[in-house]
């Protein structure tokens, strides 16, 4: 009978440390050096941006004052409308609009390539802005536009890891980044600010459509807890190029136009 | 009792087995990847509106097309609506179509319904508040209908998975709005969506291709987060009424080419160039930055009017199978569509016979007999004609031969015409014998396809199989002798050739037809119809050819016909000739939908019956 128990008991213990082994270890504990190794999907080439939504907050500088659906609160509300697109024009502010926060919802090409096997280069036309995308140690030291972005392969995972039994696949993955330690900036061309506490967290997914071109999504949370009432959400698309063609990096508009 | 002890081992290896390697890389450790996970989207879940705030909420406003890829057609069309048109009866519960309505406001509820005994994932519900749209997401692997179905709102969903994505490709949806100012999306339009989980958020990624009214593919992402309490609002009731009284049913608000009068509202309101406002796939890409610097109010009003030079032609889909094969399609009740040999045909079936409306252009009226013995060992009793047109009548001697009708066998009937009830009788409009047996100047067809049951006047009423089955006739449509049958019971209204999705409507100015006849004839449809909800369902109107339609897609041809009409006739009183009406490109935000410069119906034959019978007046 003792023999039986024991018996029973490592092979519970067996069945507990498979189960977990079969689901792996929780995202947060991934090895992040092999970002490169671990890739999913590929995200180096050329990507056009459309900008099909929040058009003329996008494309040019809306009105003064108007922060659209972006959740600002009081104080935000206050600065941005107190913007003064000839303040920035005159200073090194020129690309307040082209940082960590307001980037991707600039219009124009990104270029993405490993620049090491832990470290993914976002290249922007606007702005002619570079972001690195670290699996490993930190890149910088912030204080810049971009700020310090740390990367991770994201993959749905089970709420708890434990005993489980079936055979779902393999879901896909995200690549998520987390960005804080950038200068204060701006969510939209016309002034909306964010503070040097906001925090990005961004997914980006590869979506294959008809006719064989492939999408970039991303969609972004802004936390900012000086200028906004609750999280800001926002995703934007990108088309795969098949070169080069048309990329052309330019300097911050002055004052966003 | 080791067998006992052993289980639990076995038990752990086929776990280890079962659950497939650890996280990493998709692919695992070699061999065939297994089929992505299923991912739940299940619960309730509320739309982010912190993009394209405005125009999701509160509204667009007129003439704010930038971002959105149209072509020509597109931009005129959306220049033309007069919002106005709301007022419409018809228009009124106009619901939104899936991608819209995807990013409407309002709440939204996702469940999963699966076999209750294998829990095989069949579908998925996706609810939304905003006019209740109710879509299912097919998840087991059904194909599409085929082109001759109805479309709806929702349109037609299958799924799969795709790494971390649920993939969703649509077909069959009706016409309506890419923006709800005006902006339209066409019933030929497709969508493949992607939706993808971050936790308890949703990125929502929509892919709208659409030939008629886009030169690419209008992509848009939306956000959704997961709501942990029932928000409690979930329906969306609509009832319409007469908002307008006294405008005559005819009227429908347009803008004409160029007269829009609040052409640069938006525009100026925003500071932004006109030219950016109308939209076209090149305000999509940030090399437009650099032409609004630059644009000119002139460049922006050229955009305004149809460019010169000749009209494209119709890029919908063919609903005709085209197969040489007779395709049936259950209506309602006892009620069939008969797909494949030109017109539609229309079969009832019961207990005293089939009664069939139109018979098809005659090639493959063994087929369509064939079909009809499949779906009835009666033999035919009754046939409508709704029109004399070969494409409706060519099968009708092989089918009258075919049939019987025992209730006019030894009556007075058979007095006048010999052997009356040893076959079906045909019941037409009494204009449309004239015009078969060659009296009014058309060609004579063999007499044995005449009809021998013909009516005066506006109706004609028939209780046969159960249902009562009324004919109507609309004065000067097509032709003088045209009939709409409407089975009362099942709800079906055959519409002949008043009514198409795949043309122009033919006007016979030869044979009687005129455009006002025509546009009273679909307003005589629109006076017999109910919508089940939303401004679809219940009452189904089948075309002379083309898809099953409701009434949405009546409306949306009247219209089309009403404005036309109207740019002719404002034409016509500033003194244009036929040429200078052609020439202006009267129909140029429908010839991608319906235009033709060859065969036997063009766009230039239309606007010439159109300009022909206006004049006329």
């Amino acid at each position: 009978m003792r023999r039986a128990l024991f018996v029973t008991a490592t092979c519970g213990l067996v069945i507990f440390a498979c189960s977990l082994w079969g689901q792996g270890p929780p995202a947060g504990f991934r090895p992040a050096a092999a970002g490169r190794g671990n890739a999913p999907f590929d995200l180096t080439g050329y990507w056009i941006g459309q900008v099909t939504e929040d058009w003329r907050y996008r494309m040019t500088a809306a009105p003064k004052g108007d922060v659209g659906g972006i959740p600002v609160n009081a104080e935000g509300r206050r600065v941005a409308a107190a913007w003064d697109a000839a303040k920035d024009e005159s200073s090194e502010d020129a690309c307040k609009a082209y940082g960590a926060g307001g980037i991707l919802r600039m219009p124009g090409r990104l270029h993405i390539t490993w620049e090491a096997d832990d470290t993914l280069k976002v290249e922007s036309e606007a702005g002619s802005q570079t972001r690195l995308l670290s699996f490993g140690a930190p890149r910088g030291q912030g204080n810049d536009w971009q700020g310090i972005s740390i990367a991770s392969w994201d993959r749905p995972a089970a709420a708890l890891t434990g005993f489980s039994i079936g055979r779902g696949g393999a879901p896909g993955s995200s690549l998520k980044v987390v960005t804080t330690k950038a200068k204060p900036g701006y969510l939209a061309r016309n002034g909306v600010p964010y503070g040097a506490n906001a925090a990005f967290t961004e997914y980006y997914d590869l979506l294959q459509v008809p006719g064989g071109d492939t999408l970039l999504t991303v969609t972004v949370e802004v936390v900012d807890p000086q200028y906004l009432s609750q999280p800001y959400w926002y995703s934007v698309h990108f088309k795969k190029q098949a070169d080069s063609a048309g990329w052309n990096p330019r300097p911050c508009a002055k004052g966003g136009q | 009792m080791r067998i006992l002890q052993a289980l639990p081992l076995v038990f752990s290896a086929a776990l280890l087995v079962a659950q497939g390697p650890p996280g990493g890389p998709a692919g695992g450790r070699g061999g065939a990847p297994a089929a992505p996970a299923a991912i739940d989207f299940s619960g309730m879940w509320t739309g982010n509106m912190q993009e394209d705030n405005m125009e999701r909420g509160a509204g667009p406003e007129l003439v704010d097309y930038a971002g959105f890829p149209i072509n020509e057609a597109g931009r005129l069309w959306a220049l033309s609506y007069d919002p106005s048109r709301l007022t419409s009866q018809f228009h009124q519960c106009d619901g939104y179509v899936a991608p819209y309505s995807v990013r409407s406001i309002g709440n939204t509820r996702v469940w999963e319904e699966r076999d209750p005994k294998l829990q095989k994932l069949i579908a998925i519900h996706w609810y939304s508040q905003t006019f209740e749209g109710h879509r299912v997401i097919w998840m087991d692997g059904r194909p599409h209908p085929p082109a001759y179905a109805p479309h709806t709102w929702m349109g037609f969903s299958t799924g799969t998975f795709v790494g971390n994505a649920l993939r969703v490709e649509t077909s069959h949806i009706k016409q309506g709005w890419l923006r709800r100012n005006g902006l339209p999306e066409s019933d030929q339009a497709t969508l493949v969506e992607f939706f993808v989980r971050h936790g308890d958020h949703i990125t929502y990624t929509s892919v709208i291709n659409d030939p008629v009214f886009l030169t690419e593919p209008s992509i848009k992402t939306t956000d959704f987060f997961r709501q942990p309490t029932d928000p409690g609002g979930w329906l969306f009731p609509c009832d319409d009424s007469e908002q307008v009284t006294g405008r005559a049913p005819d009227q429908v608000p347009n803008y004409l080419f160029g007269k829009h009068p609040f052409l640069e509202e938006h525009a100026n309101k925003y500071k932004l160039p006109v030219l950016a406002a109308l939209g076209g796939p090149e305000t999509l890409y940030g090399d437009f930055e650099a032409k609004i610097k630059t644009a000119t109010v002139a460049e922006a009003r050229a955009k305004t009017l149809p460019a010169a030079g000749p009209s494209p032609t119709s890029r919908a889909a063919d609903p005709d199978p085209k197969d040489g094969e007779i395709h049936v399609l259950a209506l309602r009740d006892n009620v069939y569509l008969l797909v494949g040999d030109g017109g539609n045909v229309v079969v009832q079936t019961g207990e005293e016979g089939p009664f069939v409306v139109d018979t098809g252009a005659g090639k493959l009226t063994d087929k369509i007999l064939a079909a009809i013995q499949r779906l009835s060992n009666k033999p035919i009793r009754m046939i409508a004609n709704t029109s004399f047109h070969p494409a409706y009548t060519g099968g009708n001697e092989k089918l009258k031969n075919a049939g019987s009708d025992p209730s006019v066998v030894g009556t007075f009937l058979s007095l006048s015409a010999p052997g009356a009830g040893s076959t079906a009788s045909i019941i037409s409009h009494e204009n449309v014998v004239p015009r078969m047996n060659g009296s009014f100047n058309t060609p004579a067809t063999s007499p044995g396809s005449w009809p021998i049951d013909t009516y005066i006047g506006e109706r004609h009423r028939n209780f046969h199989n159960g249902d009562s089955i009324e004919l109507f006739h609309p004065p000067n449509a097509i032709t003088d002798g045209d009939s709409l049958v409407h089975f009362r019971r099942a709800d079906v209204l055959v519409a002949g050739d008043v009514f198409t999705t795949t043309q122009y409507p033919f006007i016979d100015v030869a044979n009687g037809g005129t455009v006002q006849g025509e546009i009273n004839a679909l307003n005589m449809i629109l006076s017999r119809t109910v919508y089940e909800h939303s401004g679809e369902g219940g009452t189904i109107v089948v075309p002379g050819r083309g898809y099953v339609c409701d009434e949405h897609e009546v409306v949306e041809y009247r219209d089309m016909v009403a404005i036309v009409r109207d740019r002719v006739k404002a034409m016509i009183a500033e003194g244009a000739s036929l040429p200078q009406v052609k020439a202006a490109r009267v129909t140029a935000d429908y010839d991608t939908r319906y235009g033709a410069n060859t065969g036997p119906w063009t766009t230039e034959m239309f606007v010439e019956a159109v300009y022909n019978t206006l004049k006329k007046k």
